[in-house]
């Protein structure tokens, strides 16, 4: 025993666990005296060690509230809290073990036959749901530290350090290639590190790698997958004390699999005893971790696969009652431990059983690459072959010096029902029989109706037996029954590495920290943070702040931030030809200093984004889209460019300019204190723009209308934000000026029916539909969209978008639902209540027929019908006499 | 979906840098027939094997091109800046 100082401690089912340096949770867990590990998903059998590989499903437990972990993997760490899984009250002790007694009542396939009749579901589901499943899913609080994701790339990756590993390594790195070697255990070496191997010395291979500076070596980290393009993916667990697990995305020019193979179980009558072992966990337990797992000991299996076991064990002080072949087994005999083995002409008593199991290539990488696999009888293994291109393999997962482990197809009948060839979910052989009678004869059906191979496993412990048994019982070569198809994850990724770290990129405006300043309430639109609302006085609701906001911009004046427009420079002698391309309207008549609304569709006549397009001089636009639009619009006029060699350059400025709308009756007052630019109408009209200096700094001016009152639209520098914000509000200080957030403008551009693509319209949406077709100049030679949209000019509309006022006081959801004589007939956009209207009125989608003054529809509103009027009529100053004052 | 997209400036890149701009068509004459608009809008080859399309290198040099790609392999046969809108 290590002394105290290098005693790690952690805590099992909240008993003190003593470990060494070196131990995984499994074996110093199994060091500490525990045998039993888990409990069988159906039966809750007792289930101890098997793999020691992280193979097989018989030590998941929950580490540190993470279900499902393989313990066998998890290296230890001081005050982990370590828990079963799936046993009550204790994995010695577990009351769900009387199941197995009622298995004639769960045959194969159970759940389809018994649960048809809904009654019977419904009585049989709380408890289903309670005993079903494996783990329990942690809640949010119980996951301490972020996850991560990770970007790599190399030449070479290499998967598996074991010796083929390795040796690729050395060769490649000669070659003057990056390498990249993965391996999931703590240490490099795979099979050396517990089993003697001829001709090669462990330590020399690992110092070699070690002193190349091209390799560079992930230990104790697992590739669950192989992509397309050659990209891995891989978890690399605890890379720091802050991080439970780390995906890395790994792309390499070439991969090599090295992943050599593992042991899966033999066939017998409770081959699930604790105690009965495959031979290489055995020698893990020995030269790992220096734990002796038994007295005496049968080992089952053939020469010469037996002798250099046999010879471990002895040295390990193990006596060996017998070695017997695996076709001689009648049984093990044991209750929950294992205590002897029945052959057909003895007994042997013993406290171990050592299987020298199937060796299977691990070849789950190669297999979702796309190589086919061919049966090598002698091997006792299916064989890789064809692989992909950029894949090639090494080592023991190619067939290297692998011998059967026993004759498949199984030359005896294995029909018994506690013959486990399924350890996740307890399918017997006896199973796999009874659903081959009953018509899964396919390998893939089989899989699917039995579960075989879809458990925490993934078909490591049983595909290969489970392919021995259909092919035995529908007469069949194992080459004609097939393997089943591998795929990722595998093994299993939790769902934290691949949602990765849990923050969200945010975006904000230039001028922040002056809304945060004044109380904004945020709202979030994509990536960015905009003031939903700004809480004026302590207490204050969002109705009340948003009533004195609105009132500010009626009737004083109000500023909002509008820096999320996207925002587009455009210069050049043939911007006009462009604009015209793909906007519906016209610009290249547009004279310098106008401004004119613009409506983007696509080919099909849909209505894509709208904006602002302003002539700044002959050769230089500036155009604004909507927030969420910018980069489709963007790219959507350089697709449009393509091989065109019109002298166009467009550049996005939407981060590199603040913007605000300064709007309301006194907002003239307002701006004319920061600048010397004419704003009288006569001067400075609607719908015109002017570049000019406000508060010391140069702007776009542009006069616009959005919310229905007099106003600019303010574009500058980002970084003279905050200054030109502030001069606005110390200038509309004696306006009793407002900032007002994204409610308020909303509210005050509905009554002026002004529609927000993307909001008020969706994916169908045709001008027409909207009100739009004053913004289309269809006589244009050609514009994106003109076919169909001239088309669209001549055929009735199906529906359109109407505005309505409630009869009641009351306020619909937006999306609401419009019902005409009690049928679904439309649906609310967007609603508001308007003070001047003193009701919600709004914008729905309904019949075009039902689109006219007056017209009576119902809305669902709190899970009853209310009377709205529709009307065609602008709700506020419907002459825009107030824009033009 | 994980394969590389080879964008003629800037080489062989992951596909998430890049959006898909569907296959190369040709548009229609403005006043051609409503069928010939109709099949341009609306129908696609969708080949399974080799065909040109349009790609955008959204997360590098920001460029349209076109590329001639195995949609069964997902290979990139050649790609390249065309001359002229088609």
């Amino acid at each position: 025993m290590s002394g105290p100082a290098d005693t790690i401690t952690f805590v099992f089912n909240g008993k003190t666990v003593n470990a060494r340096p070196g131990d995984t949770v499994a074996s110093a867990l199994y060091r500490a005296g525990q045998r039993i590990f888990s409990r069988s998903f159906k039966y809750h059998r007792p289930r101890g060690l098997l793999c020691l590989a992280g193979k097989c499903p018989n030590c998941l437990m929950n580490v540190d509230g993470a279900p499902n972990v393989r313990t066998c993997m998890t290296p230890v760490r001081a005050g982990m809290r370590v828990t079963h899984q799936n046993a009550y009250p204790s994995l010695e002790r577990d009351y769900l073990s009387v199941v197995q007694h009622f298995d004639w009542l769960m045959p194969v396939g159970w759940y389809y036959k018994t649960m048809t009749d809904p009654r019977v579901w419904h009585a049989a589901e709380p408890f289903v749901r309670r005993i079903a499943g494996l783990g329990t899913p942690p809640s949010p609080a119980d996951i301490s530290g972020n996850y991560e994701h990770a970007y790599s790339h190399a030449d070479v990756a290499i998967i598996g350090g074991g010796p083929a590993g390795l040796a690729a390594a050395i060769s490649e790195a000669a070659n003057g290639r990056e390498v990249a070697v993965v391996d999931d255990q703590p240490e490099l070496g795979g099979h050396l590190r517990y089993s003697n191997f001829e001709g090669a010395s462990l330590p020399d291979l690992v110092a070699q790698v070690q002193a190349l500076s091209n390799v560079h070596v992930w230990k104790g980290c697992y590739c669950f997958g192989l992509y397309e393009g050659n990209l891995l993916g891989i978890v690399q667990p605890r890379c720091d004390p802050k991080t439970p697990e780390r995906l890395m995305h790994l792309r390499a020019a070439r991969v090599v699999v090295a992943t050599g193979a593992y042991e899966s179980p033999l066939l017998f009558p409770n081959n699930d005893l604790v105690g009965v072992m495959l031979s290489t966990a055995v020698l893990r337990l020995i030269h790992l971790h220096g734990i002796i797992p038994g007295k005496l000991a049968v080992i089952i299996g053939r020469s010469p696969l037996t002798e250099p076991v046999a010879a471990d064990l002895r040295a390990a002080g193990i006596r060996i009652a017998a070695t017997v072949a695996p076709e001689s087994v009648v049984r093990a005999v044991g209750k929950a431990h294992v205590t002897a083995i029945e052959t057909s002409d003895a007994r042997h008593a013993c406290d171990l059983v050592v299987m020298c199991g199937h060796r299977i290539p691990d070849a789950g990488l190669l297999h979702q690459g796309g190589a086919s696999f061919e049966w090598n009888a002698a091997k006792g293994a299916f064989i890789p072959a064809d692989l992909p291109a950029g894949v090639s393999a090494v080592g023991e997962v190619t067939g290297d010096s692998l011998r059967a482990a026993a004759t498949l197809p199984p030359e005896r009948d294995l029909a018994g029902k506690r013959t486990f060839v399924c350890l996740c979910s307890d399918v017997s052989s006896q199973d796999l029989v009874n659903a081959i009678d009953e018509g899964f004869d396919h390998i893939e059906t089989l899989k699917r109706y039995t579960t075989t191979t879809m458990g925490p496993c993934q078909g490591r412990m049983c595909q290969l037996p489970a392919i021995g048994v259909c092919a035995r019982q529908t007469n069949r070569s194992m080459e004609d029954t097939g393997v089943t198809t591998s795929r990722p994850p595998n093994p299993g990724v939790t769902l934290g590495a691949l949602a990765g770290a849990r923050h969200h990129p945010t975006r904000r405006t230039p001028m922040h920290y002056e809304h945060e300043a004044a109380g904004a309430v945020w709202l979030d639109m994509g990536e960015w943070k905009r003031p939903r609302y700004y809480q004026s006085a302590k207490g204050a609701g969002e109705r009340q702040c948003v009533e004195q906001e609105y009132r500010a911009v009626r009737e004083r004046v109000g500023l909002i931030d509008v820096s999320t427009l996207g925002k587009l420079d455009l210069k050049g002698r043939d911007v006009g030809k462009l604009l015209d391309k793909v906007y519906a309207g016209r610009f290249s008549d547009l004279r310098p200093g106008r401004t004119r609304y613009g409506v983007m569709c696509d080919e099909a006549g849909i209505m894509l984004d709208d904006g602002t397009v302003s002539r700044l001089a002959d050769d230089h636009f500036f155009v604004t889209t909507t927030t969420g639009n910018l980069d489709f619009v963007f790219q959507w006029m350089k697709w449009w460019l393509v091989g065109t060699g019109w002298d166009v350059y467009i550049t996005n400025l939407t981060s590199g300019l603040a913007a605000v709308n300064l709007a309301g009756p006194q907002a003239r007052e307002v701006l004319k204190q920061l600048t010397d630019c004419d704003l009288s109408t006569a001067a400075f009209p609607y719908m015109a723009c002017r570049i000019a200096p406000v508060a010391g700094v140069e702007t776009i001016l542009m006069r616009l209308g959005f919310v229905g009152e007099t106003g600019w639209e303010i574009h500058f520098l980002a970084e003279s934000g905050p200054d030109v914000w502030k001069a606005l509000v110390a200038a509309g200080g004696k306006f009793d000026i407002r900032p007002f957030g994204i409610e308020a403008q909303r509210l005050l551009r509905l009554e002026k029916r002004h529609v927000i693509v993307g909001v008020d319209s969706d994916a169908l949406t045709n001008p027409f539909e909207t009100g739009m077709g004053w913004a289309l100049k269809l006589d244009k030679e050609d514009f994106i969209g003109r076919s169909a949209l001239r088309r669209l000019a001549g055929q009735p509309l199906h529906q359109k978008l109407a505005g309505f006022v409630m009869d009641e006081a009351v306020l619909p959801e937006d999306g609401a639902a419009i019902m005409i004589g009690g049928r679904l007939a439309g649906r609310v956009t967007s609603t508001r209540v308007s003070p001047l209207q003193g009701r919600a009125i709004g914008l729905a989608w309904v019949p075009a027929e039902v689109a006219r003054d007056g017209a009576e529809v119902d809305v669902r509103v709190d899970g009853r019908l209310a009377r709205a009027r529709i009307t065609e009529k602008v709700f506020y100053d419907p002459d825009g006499a107030r824009l033009r004052m | 979906m994980s394969f590389l997209v080879r964008c003629p400036q800037c080489g062989a890149r992951s596909v998430y840098e890049f959006r898909f701009g569907g296959e190369v068509k040709r548009r229609p004459a403005p006043d051609a027939p409503e069928a010939e608009w109709t099949h341009y809008i609306y129908n696609r080859a969708n080949e399974a094997g080799v065909q040109k399309e349009w790609w955008f290198h959204r997360s590098g040099c920001r460029q349209w091109f076109q590329a001639v790609r195995n949609t069964v392999t997902n290979e990139t046969v050649e790609s390249f800046f065309p001359d002229e809108t088609t």
